[in-house]
């Protein structure tokens, strides 16, 4: 009995065949890309492509896998590359990334598995373009960014501690040389702040040439902790609704710890975890300053508290400074030094703005923006994106669902919707995409303009006069720019792979994406391009998605559904799932980590 | 690439280019490779029967990958002197600061507007340069003075 007999049961001959050809395109290979891989494999799946930027993988001689190590951005892979797959599936953890593939699958036109975990949640969609809401259909939450007079000026919650200690402070002392923007959590602000007022620049330039000695960290220390937070309180009015700061005194924090037994008892809360613990204030300046007149031997300090964070750093600075004059550090979250060093600058900077205070363990997952995994919710997502797979391939999209999993709502862990149809508005999938060929030597943008976009012209295909045109983020035509008219694609850099944009200023009418890819001969002589795509009435050469017949259908009593189910869940996440209209078939629960389903085997996937 | 950040941005500029508030202007930058939507070239001018009359201010507004998400930059180049002008040139103001007033839905005209407002009516309780800030405190009479001639030497050629 071969691995796959069951699964070939399960699933049926003509469903099973198609899983055995269809080729996919799998998108990371972390949390859930690894144990999706070996989920595919063990379904039968034959043909899978992997990108992932830092992984790569043998698994299993009778399946082909081709590992990429690269990022899925490159150029190399376009849209023709992309349309090579049958079934596209992300397995990513950033947002920037997701985007990217959810616009090439919208322009290839091949459907996308979407996925995601963070601890105990867990999400699975599946996007075709047309009948489903995109990735973009909705808006994202974005990382969170913080103003720069929030870092600086008026912190008002412990995070902007943190921020402020890692990407400024950090930065400013071990890190690039002003100007360069070393975060994109200060959004380029960061460099601009060194300016903010020229003495202090200069004053921090000459504290940072005495790093290395003796009073360094005393310097530092009485910088921004002392003569910082003076200057902030002559701006009066800044403090008239807000609470001002209390500056702090080297001095009097020195003979404070100088006693050695101040707030350095390490037997307290035995039971805590050391990194859980919080630190007392005595100990973050411990942490912070070179402690050498203290009481307590040095060795058995450091073995206790990695102390001394910036000293330490500044060494080890200056050590690789004298291999390589220009070598700067950044923070990393794993580096017990810099994390040392975060979180006493940060604690100390909390208690002048009287913020609460955070342990060591809870600045390294805010500093490092960690997002907990765990691998119960991987791989019940893993599972559930290949379920999602078959009913691809069976042709079956009304059955695609969106699910999500949160491991807190017992019994009841999985939740699934009907699939929306695409926001009308979204500007990402409300889009006509082409592919155009044609000989990007010899083609000026005015030929673009005249006989391929414009309805005037015999061939053309809908886009009037008043379109804007955009290579990148730059406009390269608009009614009030035409400098560019007579230049070749070549010279306006437009080469294979490159994405042309057309918005009609007619709000009515969709815009239009071109992939660009240059081809010298043609079939006939008169044939100079040729367009593929697009879903509006234009007229068109070729027409790619061989199945589009089947297609249309399935759209069809998809959009059919969704009307008449109307289920208002997106608008009301936090019922519970007892008020929920569910459709039985698909609730799968999930104990022990055993799936189950109340209707039997048939989607569930069996692992030997 | 975040085609949602351009495409917002190409309305903005058709929605500019229909309508816009008397004295402004606002376009993308030209650069080799065509207009930068990414970087636009803006002036504001000052309101009449106020100081800054008279003065078209400069400001290069950069607009992050995650715009609209995120409020684009406004830095005044060069500098302005103004309480809430940070010394580099950026302004502080709520309705570009993302953890205060910020709405993707607030256009580009409105921040304009906006900055507008805020030259003649600035916020003394956050304040972005000490020398502004302490002479409009403490000496109107010469603060005043000083924004004529700023007015001056930022008029129109």
């Amino acid at each position: 009995m071969s691995r796959t007999s069951h699964i070939q049961r399960v699933l049926e001959q003509p469903t099973f065949n198609k899983v055995t050809q269809c080729r996919v395109l799998l998108v990371g290979a972390g949390g859930i890309g690894c144990e999706l891989l070996k989920n595919l494999v063990l379904s039968g799946f034959r043909s899978i492509e992997l990108i992932a930027r830092d992984s790569a993988l043998k698994f299993n001689p009778d399946v082909e896998i081709i590992a990429h190590h690269a990022n899925i951005k490159d150029s190399q892979f376009n849209v023709e590359w992309f349309q090579r797959f049958d079934i596209v599936m992300n397995a990513l953890d950033n947002l920037e990334a997701r985007r990217h593939v959810n616009f090439m699958c919208l322009a290839a036109n091949v459907p996308l598995i979407e996925s995601g975990t963070e601890g105990y949640l867990g999400q699975v969609t599946v996007i075709k373009k047309d009948l489903t809401e995109c990735y973009d259909c909705q808006p994202k939450p974005t990382r969170k960014t913080y103003a720069v007079c929030t870092i600086r000026s008026t912190p008002s919650s412990p995070i902007h501690c943190i921020v402020w200690a890692k990407s400024y402070l950090f930065s400013q002392l071990f890190g690039e040389p002003e100007d360069e923007p070393l975060d994109n959590e200060m959004n380029n602000d960061n460099a601009e702040e060194i300016q903010i007022l020229k003495k202090e620049t200069e004053l921090l330039k000459e504290i940072k040439l005495t790093m290395g000695s003796q009073e360094y960290a005393e310097k530092v220390f009485k910088k921004v902790f002392t003569d910082d937070i003076e200057r902030l309180l002559t701006m009066e009015d800044m403090w008239k609704e807000r609470r001002p700061p209390v500056p702090l005194a080297y001095n009097d924090m020195n003979r404070v710890s100088s006693n050695g037994e101040n707030g350095l008892d390490h037997n307290d809360d035995m039971n805590t975890l050391k990194d859980q613990r919080m630190w007392t204030f005595e100990e973050n300046f411990n942490v912070f300053v070179d402690r050498s007149d203290l009481n307590i031997s040095k060795s058995l300090w450091r073995t206790k508290h990695r102390d001394y964070s910036i000293n330490r750093i500044s060494r080890r600075l200056l050590e690789e400074q004298e291999i390589n004059p220009v070598a700067v550090l950044t923070f990393d979250k794993d580096d017990d030094d810099a994390l040392d060093f975060v979180t006493a600058t940060a604690n100390l900077r909390a208690k002048v703005f009287g913020i609460e205070q955070k342990s060591r363990f809870q600045v390294k997952a805010m500093a490092g923006n960690i997002i907990p995994a765990i691998a119960t919710t991987n791989a019940t997502i893993a599972g559930i994106i290949v379920v999602q797979a078959f009913n691809i391939l069976k042709n079956r999209l009304e059955d695609c669902k969106t699910t999500y999993l949160d491991g807190f709502r017992r019994p009841c862990l999985l939740i699934n919707e009907s699939l929306n149809g695409p926001n009308p508005s979204c500007s990402q999938c409300r889009v006509n995409y082409y592919i155009l060929r044609i000989n990007t030597k010899k083609a000026t943008l005015k030929d673009f303009l005249e006989k391929i976009l414009n309805s005037s012209h015999e061939q053309g295909l809908i886009y009037g006069d008043e379109i804007t045109v955009e290579r990148g983020a730059s406009i390269i035509y608009d009614i009030e720019f035409d400098e560019k008219l007579d230049s070749t694609f070549e010279q306006l850099e437009i080469t294979d792979g490159v994405f042309i944009k057309v918005t009609p200023d007619d709000a009515n009418q969709l815009p239009a994406v071109f992939s660009i890819f240059h081809r010298e001969t043609f079939d006939t002589q008169d044939t100079w391009y040729e367009i593929e795509g697009g879903i509006s009435e234009a007229r068109v050469s070729h027409i790619v998605a061989s199945n589009q017949n089947t297609e249309t259908e399935s759209g069809t009593t998809l959009k059919r559904k969704l009307e008449s189910t109307d289920m208002d869940l997106d608008e009301q996440p936090s019922t519970s799932c007892k008020k929920m209209e569910l459709d039985p078939e698909y609730i799968i629960t999930v104990e022990d980590s055993i799936i189950m389903t109340e209707d039997g085997p048939k989607s569930v996937i069996t692992l030997d | 690439m975040s085609g949602i950040c351009r495409a917002r941005l190409t309305e903005e500029r058709k929605q500019w280019r229909k309508d816009h508030p008397y004295g402004f202007y606002a376009r993308p930058t030209k650069t080799p490779n065509g207009l930068d939507l990414m970087n636009w070239e803006v002036g504001i001018p000052g309101k009449l029967g106020t100081p800054w009359e008279g003065g078209t201010y400069k400001i290069i507004m950069s607009f992050p990958e995650d715009y609209p998400s995120k409020p684009p930059k406004c830095k005044f180049t060069p500098p302005l002197f103004h309480p809430n002008v940070y010394p580099s040139g950026t302004v502080c103001l709520s309705i570009l600061n993302e953890e205060e007033a910020w709405k993707p839905a607030i256009t580009i005209k409105q921040i304009l507007l906006g900055i507008q407002d805020l030259l003649n009516d600035p916020n003394p309780e956050s304040p972005a340069q000490s020398d502004a800030y302490m002479l409009f405190k403490k000496d109107r009479k010469e603060y005043e003075m000083k924004i004529r001639r700023q007015a001056k030497e930022n008029a129109q050629q």
